[in-house]
């Protein structure tokens, strides 16, 4: 009977569902190394007939997120091609094209702990890799003040000396 | 054949069997020859909560269908996944100068451009060109197909004949400015 | 005596047919070999496995439903799968073939190329039985967009009309029979289904959003105001590649981000 319910594992492993609904049969270990938060069986909450709970809207975490991510690469793309072209940048230009660049970077690392590190799972890892993001781009903002004033063309013109082997 | 009764057969049996109940009702006539097989099956009584119980202990049991390993290479995916790998790659590159830099800066050792150019210049021209492909190629591929998602972001270019002729664009930009770049 | 006689007998009719018989060239199977991915409740302690059905083409029917159901019939009546209307309008039969997301009843078998095929239940969702995914969160996602029509206003008297250009947007999107090819061929559907809607269910909140009789826009729209929702989306396009309608659900998505950037 129970086997033909697809419930248990040998059929002389009674009481049913006393044995088959195990908490630690619910956690499903995304990692190795890490505890994650057990999901439900089949990611399915309620009943068959619950439609999925919608979240609260946050138009900070949606759209404009979105299009700020989105203003900010078409504001960066003439800024990276140019020096190319021109072959020379300065460190005020650059400057800007960093802080964009490094917004850019920060937006793409943010939507890989979106990604592959979703709250949902890993709860206080997702908040400690965010953090960690943040306070690395903290740093990496203050190396970006320290190559602009140390370098002339900034950024462009560090890659171009080690890139073309010029010391000037 | 017989119906294996997994939770959504097992409410439809609770169902016929109350539809059966009722039809015994009224009188029904047997053929005095008919000869009845011995059902096997036996129907159980069980509320709602418990018929939901025992769905979410098959989905306990339910293993997950193979994915990533099994789908076909596909040019939509692996040139998104090629963004994705050179995105952080590159990101990861940025972040590591720049914080570098920042490091040098508060501990006191501030990091000078020309010995990074010495290191640079006395390394053998295969490992150097090898060193700049590596640099130049994910970082023009991952331009250009950032343009390619620009213009996807703004409603163009959507139909699977052009995403597949601007990803073969993509990565012929990618081919020729990429040599170009590591040639700079 | 009668062994020899009826001996001679046959031998004798055998020299007669051999004389009248057309040369017929020798029967020739053309074998094709199908894989396919079995996992039963009733063993839970097994793991999911592939099994090896060799079928000769010439008694198969033209598409990879009817060499399933061959299996099914002829040889091995546990395989299970999901079919009903065999010409691809029912969704029914959707898994992955050969590496694709397509519907059983409407993909070809080569049956000239020699290759093996490869069967597998829909990619990353929970396997009820050998090609029968659970979809129950799918449809809990398809719930949740609301897909109906909800206006303030009263109800016509007669039909509730909307102009020729209004009702041309809606084509290839209404045509979407929720197979769940697209979702499901989705690496972000895969990683985060709980959270992200997938391209199936969010086309059809596009298809509610443009509606011109439809006045939930704004609501609607609100639905999907989060990280999760809608922008896990990253335009990989796998499901518009996959779509065995033809129909465009990346697009549609792309539309819904166009159509909010500014909110």
């Amino acid at each position: 009977m129970l086997t033909r319910l697809g419930l248990s594992v040998r059929p002389a492993l009674a009481p049913v569902l006393r044995s088959t609904i195990r908490p630690t049969s619910q956690i499903a270990y995304r990692s190795l190394f890490i505890k994650t938060i057990p999901q439900p069986p089949g990611n399915i909450i309620g009943t068959v007939n619950d439609a999925y709970a919608t979240p609260p809207p946050k138009v900070f975490a949606g759209s404009r997120h979105w299009t700020f991510e989105r203003l900010v690469t078409i504001g960066l793309t003439p800024l990276v091609v140019a020096p190319f072209i021109t072959g020379t940048s300065s460190a005020p230009i650059d400057a800007v094209m960093s802080s964009l660049l490094l917004y850019h970077c920060f937006a793409g690392f943010e939507n890989c702990i979106a990604d592959y590190i979703p709250a949902r799972v890993f709860g206080v890892w997702h908040s400690a890799a965010l953090g960690l993001l943040f306070f690395g781009t903290v740093i990496a903002g203050y190396g970006i003040y320290v190559i602009e004033t140390t370098n002339n063309e900034g950024l462009f013109g560090l890659f171009k000396k080690i890139w073309t082997k010029q010391k000037n | 054949m017989f119906v294996l009764p997994t939770a959504r057969n097992y409410i439809r049996l609770a169902a016929t069997t109350a539809c059966r109940r009722a039809s015994l009702l009224r009188p029904v006539v047997v053929p005095a020859n008919a000869v009845f097989a011995k059902r096997h099956i036996t129907t159980v009584k069980s509320s709602d909560s418990q018929e939901q119980s025992i769905l979410v202990a098959q989905r306990i049991n339910r293993p997950l269908s193979p994915h990533l390993a099994i789908y076909q290479k596909q040019l939509t995916a692996v040139l998104s996944g090629l963004h994705r790998i050179t995105g952080v790659a590159l990101a990861g590159g940025f972040y590591a100068i720049t914080v570098a830099f920042a490091a040098g800066s508060i501990l006191g050792h501030p990091i000078d451009p020309a010995t990074l150019v010495d290191l640079a210049s006395g390394l053998p021209a295969f490992v150097d060109y090898s060193l700049k492909a590596i640099v130049a190629f994910p970082f023009v591929f991952h331009s250009v197909n950032g343009i390619r998602h620009l213009i996807w972001d703004a409603g163009s270019q959507l139909t699977i004949k052009d995403v597949y002729t601007t990803g073969y664009v993509a990565l012929a930009l990618t081919a020729v400015l990429g040599v170009w770049l590591i040639v700079y | 005596m009668l062994s020899i006689k009826s001996g001679l007998r046959t031998g004798l009719s055998k020299v007669i047919l051999r004389t009248f018989a057309t040369d017929a060239p020798a029967y020739e199977p053309n074998y094709k070999n199908f894989k396919v991915y079995r996992w039963s409740p009733d063993h839970p302690e097994e793991k999911p496995h592939m099994q090896d059905f060799n079928l000769d083409m010439n008694e198969t029917g033209p598409m990879m439903l009817d060499a399933l159901l061959k299996i099914k019939n002829e040889v091995d009546p546990t395989l299970t799968l999901r079919r009903s209307c065999r010409e691809g309008i029912c969704g029914s039969c959707a898994m992955n073939i050969d590496g694709r997301n397509t519907l059983a009843c409407i993909t070809k078998i080569n049956k000239t190329d020699g290759k093996e095929v490869k069967i597998y239940p829909l990619p990353h969702m929970y396997v009820v039985r050998d090609l029968v995914p659970d979809l129950t969160l799918f449809y809990q996602q398809y719930k949740s967009i609301q897909p109906y029509l909800q206006t303030s206003k009263p109800p016509p008297e007669k039909e509730n009309l909307q102009t020729i250009e209004d009702r041309k947007k809606l084509d290839g999107l209404y045509e979407c029979i929720l197979c769940a090819c697209c979702s499901t061929s989705c690496p972000s559907y895969w990683w985060n289904q709980q959270e992200y809607l997938g391209p199936a269910v969010l086309m059809q909140a596009y298809r509610w959003m443009i509606d011109s009789r439809d006045d939930a826009t704004e609501a609607r729209k609100q639905m999907l105001q989060n990280s999760m929702s809608l922008y896990r989306c990253h335009t990989i396009m796998n499901c518009s590649r996959t779509c065995p309608k033809g129909l465009n659900p990346g697009r549609a998505v792309a539309a819904i981000k166009k159509s909010m950037a500014f909110e």
